[in-house]
């Protein structure tokens, strides 16, 4: 699914090397879990796989199901399924909730080749999501984000995450800003997503998140590279031994 | 009423302070179309509402363009409008294509007018209006600017409106510019607890250039007064703002907010904004804003994540930027049909 090989990356025109021979596998139908400390380039990690201005690839190559994303904009990459959870959701004033989510779907689909979705459908389903996520229905109405607590952006972007179903998932640091009972109906929902043909990558600070969401394998991100993996229970130990012993 | 040619030193030139950034003289020359003569509007009438041509060199301005409007606009189209007038249909204003056009609206003691104006230019064309505009105690004007002109077509349309006690302004202008425009707006308070709406949008393209220019004079006390104008300029295109709250001694507990923001989408485009306030009156709230800035790169970028293309982003965005300031439009259809313009714009 997702193979990340050897990838390095650098910020301010290049000035600065955040990642440096980074290689990852992530077999369709495996949650990972990439865990650091904060500098060790994760949320760098997250930009660079979705193609944002300012994050230069230096070196390596990534691939999603064998299509080089690196040669992709940003809208092909989405198209092609990957989607990003953002740490601080953009607010995008004077944009209906569900104006927004209607072109990204539609817009998708037809980069697909596929067929648009209807109003009546995508309402039906829109409509059922956010009661599953215990979400106020006019907040489909109002501007994307506009005034929502960082709670209510983070139950957002699962709730598009769930509209758009997409191939793979980079969620950077979804737990921030959630109370428990949030982080629950968050896992509830990232874990209905959990499929035999979908990859995951669960980019955290925290163990917690992965109380919620067991991952299939856990990363630490240190010096730019994978310092060291193991399975879920290496997040428990992360999280009491700190991460020192992988210090750059 | 002259046969002679215009002559063109007659045109402001950028020399007069209000017209530094509209260079009126230096962008017309004597093959303008309709520069020399009287334009012929199209007037289509709400049942109730009456017009006439009255002959008159009576002017209540000493501004340059009105004179020649006086000197090349022949009769005045005088619309009355009776005492406590409504009417769900609007009076719509077309043909104003060419040439000079005079225009007088008198709005009685409560009555009501919606306006709708088409200014559609000539290719080539020389446009010059002169509005004047009188609203009695407790009357309102709905007043709906639509403008695209020809690449090649220059437009100055004035109005002067008159607002007596207790009456009501709302004002809502798209403009998509041509060779050089200028919309202005005077209103002059004369009586008590006006309130006054005057909003605008430019969208400018290629070498267009529009100005919105406004001047709200007010001698007494009680009024509200807010505007926004929102603008979008790309290629080689120019936007102007320049608006005026002058609040005089008497104009206590004036309640007064101006907004002017535009969107600079190239490097070669080019805003130029005056806002300004001359404040003589103690006890009254009086603010302005102006910002000049460009598409959120994160909002883009964020857009674009979710599958929504470059382009689409932008458009969506400048949208969302620029529509706010028609959101509290009345007439909702009408409002949906600016929303329209704006997107095949954006297109």
């Amino acid at each position: 699914m997702l193979k990340i090989n050897n990838l390095s990356a650098a910020v301010d025109d290049g000035q600065k090397t955040i990642l440096e021979g980074l290689s990852l596998d992530i077999p369709a139908g495996e949650v990972h879990a990439i865990m650091g400390p904060n500098g060790a380039g994760k949320s760098t990690l997250s930009y660079v796989l979705t193609g944002r201005d300012g994050y230069d690839v230096t070196g390596g190559d990534v691939t999603l199901d064998g299509d080089n994303l690196l040669d992709m904009d940003p809208e092909e990459r989405a198209a092609k399924g990957m989607f990003l959870s953002f740490q601080y959701p953009l607010e995008i004033p004077g944009v209906p909730t569900m104006t927004f989510l209607k072109t990204a779907l539609n817009a998708q689909r037809r980069a697909r080749g596929e067929e648009e979705m209807a109003a009546p459908e995508f309402l039906k389903k829109a409509r059922a999501l956010a009661k599953e996520l215990k979400m106020k229905p006019e907040m489909l109405k109002r501007p994307l984000n506009v005034g929502f607590s960082g709670g209510e952006k983070k139950r957002m972007e699962i709730f598009q995450m769930m509209m758009l179903e997409p191939r793979f998932i980079v969620m950077d640091e979804t737990d921030s800003g959630l109370d428990v009972d949030a982080l629950r109906i968050v896992a509830d929902g990232v874990n209905k997503l959990r499929s035999p043909d979908r990859g995951m990558l669960i980019i955290t600070h925290y163990q917690r998140l992965l109380d919620y969401i067991v991952p299939d394998r856990v990363h630490v991100l240190s010096g730019g590279k994978i310092a060291a993996s193991g399975d879920a229970d290496f997040a428990k130990k992360l999280e009491a031994e700190g991460y020192d012993a992988y210090a750059a | 009423m002259t046969h002679m040619p215009l002559k063109l030193d007659t045109l402001p030139t950028r020399r007069d302070e209000a017209w530094k950034w509209t260079d009126v003289r230096g962008r017309v020359d004597e093959s303008a179309a309709g520069l020399s003569v009287a334009g012929l509007p199209k007037f289509t009438l709400p049942e109730g509402v009456t017009i006439s041509e009255v002959e008159t060199d009576d002017l209540d301005t000493d501004s340059a363009m009105a004179k020649l409007a006086r000197n090349f606009g022949g009769k005045v189209w005088t619309i009355a409008v009776p005492e406590g007038f409504s009417s769900e249909t609007p009076l719509i204003i077309e043909g104003l294509n060419r040439g000079h056009i005079r225009i007088r609206i008198d709005i009685a003691k409560g009555a009501s007018l919606s306006v709708i104006e088409h200014h559609a230019g000539d290719a080539g064309g020389f446009v010059n209006i002169d509005m004047t505009v009188t609203l009695k105690a407790e009357a309102s004007f709905d007043r709906t600017i639509v403008h695209s002109d020809p690449a090649d077509c220059v437009r100055i349309a004035t109005a002067h409106i008159t607002a007596w006690n207790d009456a009501k302004v709302t004002q809502h202008a798209l403009s998509f510019g041509g060779a050089l425009s200028r919309i202005e707006t005077r209103l002059a308070g004369m009586g008590k607890h006006i309130e006054a709406t005057l909003n605008g949008a430019y969208l400018l393209d290629d070498k267009r250039h529009c100005d919105m220019t406004s001047y709200i004079d007010l001698a007494v006390p009680d009024c509200t007064i807010r505007q926004a104008v929102k603008g979008v300029v790309t290629d080689k295109s120019r936007g102007v703002f320049q608006g005026k709250f002058h609040v005089r001694r008497p104009a206590q507990h004036t309640d007064a907010e101006m907004r002017h923001d535009a969107l600079m989408l190239s490097d070669t485009s080019e805003i130029r904004s005056k806002p300004e306030l001359e404040i003589y009156a103690d006890d009254v709230a009086c603010a302005h804003g102006n910002t000049i800035g460009q598409l959120d790169e994160s909002a883009l970028f964020y857009m674009r994540q979710r599958g929504i293309g470059l382009a689409e982003a932008r458009a969506l965005l400048t949208e969302a930027f620029v529509a706010d300031v028609f959101d509290d439009m009345d007439d909702e259809e009408l409002r949906e049909s600016l929303l329209v313009k704006i997107r095949e714009w954006l297109e």
